[in-house]
Formats: structure tokens, C-alpha cells, sequence
């Protein structure tokens, strides 16, 4: 269909639209630009569609057993809600659909590197709407790394699509609706917490009563009612705490706080953490797209227009003609599955509109967005980060993959490593495996905290593909590849994020 | 730390450090060593301390293993296939050092 009108070779593409993510967001543009004859590919890491909300749903719908009956009841009305949504993705003929395939590059162009097994390759569309959704916001305290440490959403994972369910002494400790449905998700299988911990308190509450609207009232109402079980069945919940820590040798054995004063401390087999919930922000910083910060969910999120247009942040000279990037879903702003559902419909009409079909965003669709986005002020405010809220001590690990301890970063900051580019050099924070998903905003923390002032956006590590790792073996025989579109875009002539420049960092 | 919530169907044989384990079809590998009962899937390269699945959903890299010969493989990404071979990691990825033997 469209052509760029590049100074460069213009190159076949390989579908009118590639879709990042086959969640909520994912499956309802697919579905809305396929209706209108566009093609569409979906890339996406998780076997079935679904994303994380709807994981792994179409097998437990399907299974009869009373077991999974009993399943399907503790997860809620909530979960199975996707599965229409799923079955209209299936159904549609013009979805190239591609599941276990991980991207390890997006360019503003419309370039998607891609991987499934040991195959790699590049693939390029008009338009890639990025709907990779979210990841939960990283904790680092005392003892965060033993095994038995998980977050709420990595149990969530275990109860829909690993058929396993924790046992003995589980601990919640944290913050946010998830936190509580999770526990009253545990109770209707058989598995009473021992205690949840939160870092909430009733202030906060309190504070949230004038974020409340109308529109958004239901999900609150379902919060409270989360609330209530688990007091009627008796699970003890303490708020307000700080100061966590994860006590063991090789293993969780008990977790430690601080609550009105007193240091309590509670022996757990399972210790579950959770801090709210942050757009997963790997891909748009890695593809060189701009970022800002969200003050009210503490996190970054991409800058995108309200129909979820991405920009650059390429020089003049390296920007392609027209960013190619839309970016829709949890992945642009936190909101849950409704909210992606109506945003991912909304970026689709924008798309349709572009592409000279289709008559444009409809006051429908833009209403649905406002609504299901009306609950995040009172919910922001009524669950404000707790477990992340103050910096980790000297002795705490802040980048898993390194190990690399606050104490050992707020030395290098201090030595003139001030800058994240630097810093990420000379400690290989941010250079394991995760690629900084996990330590980049306390390393820029500590970088601000050294500077003694809130800086307004915090500084992000350049983001570099491939941003996740890439087998020789597929690298070898990468398909696909269009050299003439490399040959400006390397990784090389990105700019870099930071202010000052790495330059300023002191000679060993 | 965890127990199935309906009874295995569809059973395969993986190999966990050559031993044959039970696996579910469908399952992810990361599942598959919780419901196992390993102690660790990898120990860090820096310090040697034992790890196991954070997330499961892809970011924290935790759950790396060697799958079939390559190293550093996530394991909540992965799904189980009959016969394949599962290893431990004990610091970095010994992926190359397998395939020179
Ligand atoms: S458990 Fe976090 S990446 Fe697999």
C-alpha cells in the first residue's frame, strides 16, 4: 500500500501495519485495521494471545475439569471478559499472527527486529504501534534477590498459565489494586495469606476522595469489596509500613518492617512484592523515541500526541521523513484493559485516518478513553509508590544482574560518574542481561539525589539494540535485513540522552 | 513453594541437568522448575548466589538457563518441548564451551 517517499531505496514492506503485543491494546487494533483491509502482523513473546491481563485464557476456558472451573471462578469476571476479544482476534484471516517472537530493535522508521527460537530478522511496515504493555515497578530493598522473592504479577503468571498455586507461609507486601486482587485471588483457591503489608495508609485514602468521579467509581467499588473478603475471611493486614527487608540464606525465610514505630518481623515461604504498575518503556528508549516523566505515576512514559504518535529523538539529519511509531495501551500510559481496549481502538482510527480510510476518530471511541482513564488520579493517589519510596541503603543491591549495591553507585556518582552513560561504563549497571528494565530509574535516582535537586525528567541510559539478547547462531542468519535503511540508522549515531556530556567524566 | 492447581495432563519428559522431570505441555520452563522444586535455576556470576523467576513475564532475566545447548535462555519465555535439555547455570552462560566438546 503506502510507500515511504525516503530519499533512500524505498524497500517492500513487509505488511501495512506491525503490532507490538497481543494484548488488549494489540488485539483491538489488529482486529479494527484488518475490518478494514489493512495487513496486519502481530509479534508477540507469550505462546497464545492475550497478553498479561488474559494470559493463557483460551486453554482454561476450555478445560472442564472442576479444578480449572475453580480457577476461572477465583480469577474473576475480569479475566474471562477477554475471551470474545480473543476469538475475534483468531477469527480474523488478514492477522498475520506470530506468537513466542520477542523484538529486539524498533526504529522510528518502521523497522522491527524480531526473534523466535534461534530465527531472527527485520521486518518493516508503514506504521508499528508499540503495545507491549507494563512491568511492575522495580523494589530494591534488603534481600530482593532470594529465591521465594516474586512480584504479585509473576504469581498472577503461575495461577493462569502455570497451573501452580504457592503453598505454606505466603506474605503480600506493597501497594495497589493488584496487591489486593492477587490476595483475594489466593484466598478463593484455598490459600490464605498469612499477613499483607501494605505501604499505603489510610491518609492516602483519604486524600484520593477528591479524585473520585463518577466514571470511576465501579473499579473503586470493586476495591473495596476485595477489602472486605479478605477482612471477613480473617487475613491480617497491616498499612502504613517502610523499611522492608527480605531475611534468609539461600532462600526467603522471613520478611522485616517497620509499622507505627515497631519493627515487625514475620516468617514467610513465598514473600510477594508489589509496587503499582509502569509503562515497560525497553523498547521506545531503545528505538531513540522521546520519553517524558509522569509525575503522578512516578514513572516514565513515551511522549506521544493523544492518538499515541511517538517522536524521535534522532538529530535532524538521521530522523526518518515521518515517525512511523504509534504507541497505545499500557505501554503509553497505565490504565488496565479497558482502558487499552478503547485507546487501542482509538490509535487504529487515527491510523485509518492517515491511510485516507475510515472517518476518523470517533467522539465514541475518544469518550471510552476518557472514562476508562478517569479512575488512574484516585487510584495514583490512593496507592503512591511505597516500597520504592525512599532510596535503597548502601548495602542493597540495586542492579540484579551485576549486583551492583546503592552504596557501590553513590561512590562512582560521587567520583564524577554523574552522568547515566557514564555511570552504566564504568559499573556495567544497566549492562546485564535485563539491560537496565530493572535498575535504570534507581540509578537515576541516586544520580539526582546526588545532585541534591529534582531533575524533571530523570535521566535514562541510551538505549541500544538489540535490547534483548540475540543468539550467535541467529544473528548469523538474520532475514530480512535491508542494508540501505542501516546504513543511517546505526547504533553508533544515536544521540546521546544526557545533558552533559560523557565526555565531562575524569580520566581513570 | 508451589503446588499444582489441577492434575498434570499431557505429560512430557524434560531433562533437568540430565535427570528426566515431568513437564506439562504448554507450560514454560520457569513453571516447570517451580513446580519441580529446584532450589536455584542459575547462580550469579559475580557472587554465586542462587536465583529463581522474579517476574515471569520477560524483564528481570532472572530465570536465564541453557536450553538444548544455548546459554542464557529465559526460562519464563520458554515453552517446555518434549526431550528438551534443561541446565542450571552456574555463572555465565556455558553455552560455547558445551559445543567445542
Ligand atoms: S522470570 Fe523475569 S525474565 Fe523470566
Amino acid at each position: 500500500m503506502t510507500q515511504t517517499t525516503d530519499m533512500r531505496p524505498s524497500v517492500p514492506m513487509d505488511a501495512d501495519i506491525i503490532i507490538v503485543g497481543c494484548g488488549p491494546a494489540g488485539m483491538t487494533a489488529a482486529i479494527e485495521l484488518a475490518e478494514a483491509n489493512c495487513s496486519v502482523i502481530v509479534l508477540d513473546m507469550q505462546p497464545t494471545p492475550g497478553g498479561q491481563i488474559f494470559r493463557n485464557l483460551e486453554d482454561n476456558i476450555s478445560q472442564k475439569s472442576s479444578d480449572k472451573q475453580k480457577l476461572l471462578a477465583a480469577l474473576g469476571p475480569a479475566y474471562r471478559a477477554g475471551a470474545d476479544l480473543i476469538r475475534r482476534f483468531r477469527a480474523s484471516s488478514r492477522i498475520d499472527y506470530r506468537p513466542l517472537t520477542t523484538v529486539w530493535e524498533v526504529r522510528p522508521d518502521g523497522t522491527v527486529g524480531w526473534l523466535r527460537g534461534v530465527d531472527a530478522g527485520y521486518l518493516r511496515a508503514t506504521t508499528v504501534i508499540l503495545a507491549h504493555g507494563a512491568m511492575e515497578r522495580p523494589v530494591p530493598f534488603p534481600g530482593w534477590t532470594l529465591p521465594g522473592v516474586m512480584t504479585a504479577g509473576a504469581v498472577q503468571t503461575l495461577l493462569k498459565a502455570g497451573n501452580l498455586k504457592p503453598t505454606g507461609n505466603v506474605v503480600l507486601v506493597g501497594t495497589g489494586p493488584l496487591l489486593l486482587l492477587l490476595a483475594t485471588q489466593l484466598h478463593k483457591l484455598g490459600v490464605k495469606p498469612t499477613l499483607i503489608a501494605r505501604t499505603d495508609r489510610f491518609s492516602d485514602g483519604l486524600r484520593a476522595m477528591r479524585h473520585l468521579r463518577r466514571n470511576g467509581l465501579l473499579p473503586v467499588i470493586k476495591g473495596l469489596g476485595w477489602l472486605a473478603q479478605l477482612k471477613r475471611a480473617g487475613v491480617r493486614m497491616v498499612s502504613g509500613l517502610s523499611d522492608i527487608a527480605a531475611e534468609g540464606e539461600q532462600k526467603v525465610e522471613a520478611v522485616s518492617f517497620t509499622a507505627k514505630g515497631l519493627r515487625v518481623r514475620q516468617a514467610c515461604d513465598l514473600l510477594v512484592v508489589h509496587d503499582g504498575i509502569v509503562p515497560a518503556i525497553d523498547i521506545p528508549n531503545g528505538a531513540g523515541l522521546a520519553l517524558q516523566w509522569d509525575q503522578a505515576n512516578a514513572s516514565w512514559r513515551p511522549r506521544t500526541t493523544p492518538d499515541g504518535l511517538a517522536s524521535s529523538t534522532l538529530p535532524p539529519d538521521l530522523q526518518p521523513e515521518r515517525c512511523a511509531v504509534r504507541i497505545t495501551g499500557d505501554a503509553r500510559r497505565i490504565g488496565g484493559a479497558e482502558a487499552a481496549i478503547a485507546h487501542g481502538q482509538l490509535t487504529a482510527q487515527a491510523i485509518l485516518a492517515e491511510l485516507g480510510k475510515g472517518s476518523g476518530i470517533s467522539s465514541k471511541s475518544q469518550q471510552a478513553v476518557d472514562r476508562t482513564l478517569s479512575v488512574r488520579p484516585f487510584l495514583d493517589t490512593a496507592f503512591p509508590p511505597g516500597l520504592s519510596a525512599t532510596l535503597p541503603d548502601d548495602n542493597t543491591i540495586v542492579c540484579r544482574c551485576e549486583e551492583l549495591t546503592a552504596g557501590a553507585l553513590r561512590e562512582k556518582i560521587r567520583t564524577g560518574f554523574s552522568n547515566m552513560d557514564a555511570l552504566r561504563g564504568e559499573t556495567r549497571c544497566g549492562m546485564g542481561p535485563c539491560q537496565g528494565r530493572n535498575c535504570m530509574i534507581t540509578a537515576a535516582r541516586l544520580i539526582e539525589e546526588a545532585h541534591g535537586a529534582c531533575v524533571p525528567t530523570p535521566p535514562v541510559f541510551r538505549g541500544r539494540p538489540p535490547i534483548r539478547p540475540l543468539p550467535l547462531g541467529a544473528l548469523a542468519g538474520l532475514n530480512g535485513l535491508d542494508p540501505s535503511a542501516t546504513e543511517l540508522l546505526t547504533l553508533e549515531d544515536k544521540p546521546e540522552h544526557d545533558v552533559e556530556a560523557t565526555s565531562d567524566v575524569p580520566a581513570e | 513453594m508451589f503446588s499444582p492447581i489441577a492434575p498434570l495432563t499431557h505429560s512430557i519428559t524434560v531433562y533437568l541437568d540430565d535427570q528426566p522431570i515431568t513437564a506439562s505441555k504448554g507450560e514454560s520452563v520457569a513453571a516447570c522448575l517451580l513446580r519441580a522444586g529446584v532450589a536455584f535455576n542459575r547462580l550469579t556470576p559475580v557472587s554465586g548466589a542462587p536465583r529463581l523467576p522474579y517476574c515471569m513475564i520477560g524483564q528481570c532475566f532472572d530465570c536465564l538457563v541453557e536450553i538444548d545447548g544455548i546459554g542464557n535462555q529465559q526460562a519464563c519465555l520458554t515453552i517446555v518441548r518434549d526431550r528438551m535439555r534443561v541446565r542450571r547455570q552456574n555463572g555465565a552462560a556455558v553455552a560455547l564451551e558445551h559445543s567445542a566438546q
